[in-house]
């Protein structure tokens, strides 16, 4: 269970924890002027109290972080040397765990494809490539990359290392992309289905939308082949 | 017992981080007999860089003098400390990170009106850097103590770790965790602009309209300014989690903060601390922590 610490010699009273908290977890002393945790067992660990709190009064214990790359590792380095007791996440690292989320992952992954296939039929390109191009706008990046070869770089830096993507950029016009491994070839794999599939069609073209949208440039996909050993699009791209 | 070497250098800063060793007061005087400072150029010439145990560097690196000077603390000291705010974040001086080289010095040599020798720029000047830089980005630092300068209580904490007598826990609390005075909600309150102090006692400057730094500044001062009804500059640096959660932001958290408490709308705090951003990132402005953020354009805030 998760454990929640009020420092109260830190704490200046301000009741923005009592605010903040979705689940109601603490109450206001009226009389001391300083917040009790009252329903801990409702913590469920979102931190928006430790977030808004502006002393860094509160602490939790036994709680797991939910993404791995939430924090700035390089930051966090320098962190953990400002002082001696900075936690540092404490992310499951257990492999089975991973495995079966990915299974899980992958099951749904099959059926959205396929669900959105029989419901749209030829606008499927078009659902992956929105869909990379929201994705390019919503993810943060530390600054707006210069060149299509910088897009280029950051897109291949983000699909690793779930994806083992290799770009080929003659510079102009013309781009070639080849992935070896991929998370979705070893699914078809073990589900036994035939590469380029639906899931395939919107993979590619996700990937096609966010280097585009990152690039700010058009990508006109001219030819995907899926093969045993790996697969190979080529792409137009027509910077703006 | 031997004692422990202590070399200390000071690049582009005030000498206000040495002149806050000094203000251990009799708190030295039980140190001397545990150390020796081998070098230390506010109080003796020596023109050379001795082995040491422990390198104490103030300042950041503005010329290639300071990247030099540098390279060689980090050749003869086996551990080395940035010490204060422009070792750890370029500190004030880092507002040169806006604008580059180039700009800042034909600014001072060839625009301005008072500028003589036909824009000559001076000779046997060590030739400056492109911009200010924190010491992490060109050597390895094993510790940082913040702070401007840090206050002697953490100097003497740091200090007793560092010689191993004990390992003494350092807070990693914001300057609110210090300070003594109480925020409250309130209404009607109006965003007061410029330079104000505390009209209250014992009301967070927060909730009286004023921006104060202190929730978003790790405390390496404990709270002398806000305890005195004088806004925080954040002259300590960003907190813990501004350090370690890209999304979170000096502007973003103080704005939200702020109109929590008080009703002022949060847009009109952002849009305020914009336009100030020279005086609300001041510290923290060459720090790749700061500049890096998805959420934070200083050059584009600062018209650049």
């Amino acid at each position: 269970m998760i454990k929640i610490t009020i420092d109260e010699d830190a704490c200046v009273g301000c009741e923005l924890c009592v605010d903040e908290c979705p689940t109601d977890v603490f109450e206001f002393n009226e009389e001391k002027l300083l917040p009790k945790v009252v329903r801990e067992k409702e913590c469920f660990g979102c931190l928006s109290c430790s977030e808004i709190c502006p002393a860094s009064a509160i602490t939790h214990e036994d709680i797991i972080y939910s993404e791995e790359y939430y924090h700035d590792n390089e930051n966090l380095a320098l962190a953990s040397r400002l002082a001696v007791d900075v936690p540092l996440p404490n992310t499951p690292s257990d492999d089975a765990h991973k495995k079966a989320a990915l299974d899980d992952l992958g099951i749904r992954l099959l059926s959205v494809a396929s669900i959105f296939r029989q419901t749209l039929g030829g606008s499927l390109p078009a659902v992956g490539t929105m869909a990379g191009r929201t994705l390019a706008t919503q993810l943060p990046r530390y600054r707006i990359p210069e060149s299509f070869k910088e897009a280029l770089d950051i897109a291949v830096r983000q699909f690793t290392p779930a994806w083992d993507i290799k770009p080929d950029y003659d510079g102009s016009s013309k781009l070639e992309i080849k992935v070896k491994s991929c998370f979705i070839r070893e699914l078809c794999k073990t589900e036994g289905i035939e590469l380029g599939g639906d899931l395939c069609v919107l993979f590619y073209n996700y990937m096609a939308g966010y280097i585009g949208k990152l690039a700010n440039a058009r990508l006109k996909l001219t030819e995907s082949c899926p093969g045993s050993k790996e697969c190979k699009y080529d792409i137009e791209v027509f910077v703006k | 017992m031997m004692k422990t070497r202590i070399s200390t250098e000071w690049l582009s800063g005030c000498s206000g981080c040495h002149i806050a060793i000094v203000d251990l007061h009799e708190k030295l005087l039980n140190l001397i007999d545990d150390v020796e400072f081998v070098r230390i150029p506010v109080l003796m010439d020596e023109k050379e860089y001795p082995e040491a145990d422990v390198g104490i560097v103030e300042g950041a690196i503005r010329s290639e003098h300071d990247r030099k000077c540098l390279l060689r603390m980090r050749e003869t000291c086996k551990t080395l400390v940035a010490f204060g705010t422009c070792a750890v974040y370029g500190g004030p001086s880092g507002i040169g990170w806006l604008y580059g080289k180039d700009t800042i010095l034909n600014k001072i040599y060839k625009d301005t009106v008072t500028a003589t020798d036909d824009g000559k720029l001076p000779e046997g000047a060590p030739e400056l850097e492109q911009s200010v830089i924190p010491l992490n980005e060109v050597v390895d630092i094993d510790f940082y103590i913040p702070g401007c300068p840090p206050h002697p209580y953490f100097i003497a904490l740091s200090i007793k770790t560092l010689l191993g007598a004990s390992v003494p826990e350092i807070s990693i609390k914001t300057v609110c965790s210090a300070c003594k005075r109480r925020m409250e909600k309130r209404e009607g309150v109006k965003l007061q602009r410029g330079m104000s102090t505390a009209s209250e006692e014992d009301i967070c400057l927060l909730s009286q309209g004023i921006i104060c730094l202190g929730s978003v500044t790790l405390d390496r001062c404990q709270a002398q300014c806000p305890n005195k009804g004088v806004a925080c500059a954040g002259c300590a640096g960003p907190s813990i989690d501004i350090i370690t959660e890209p999304h979170l932001d000096i502007r973003t958290l103080i704005a939200k903060r702020m109109s929590l408490l008080t009703g002022i709308d949060r847009i009109e705090i952002l849009d305020y601390m914009e336009k100030e951003a020279k005086t609300f990132y001041s510290y923290a402005i060459s720090s790749p922590i700061i500049y890096k953020k998805p959420t934070v354009e200083i050059r584009e805030w600062a018209g650049n």
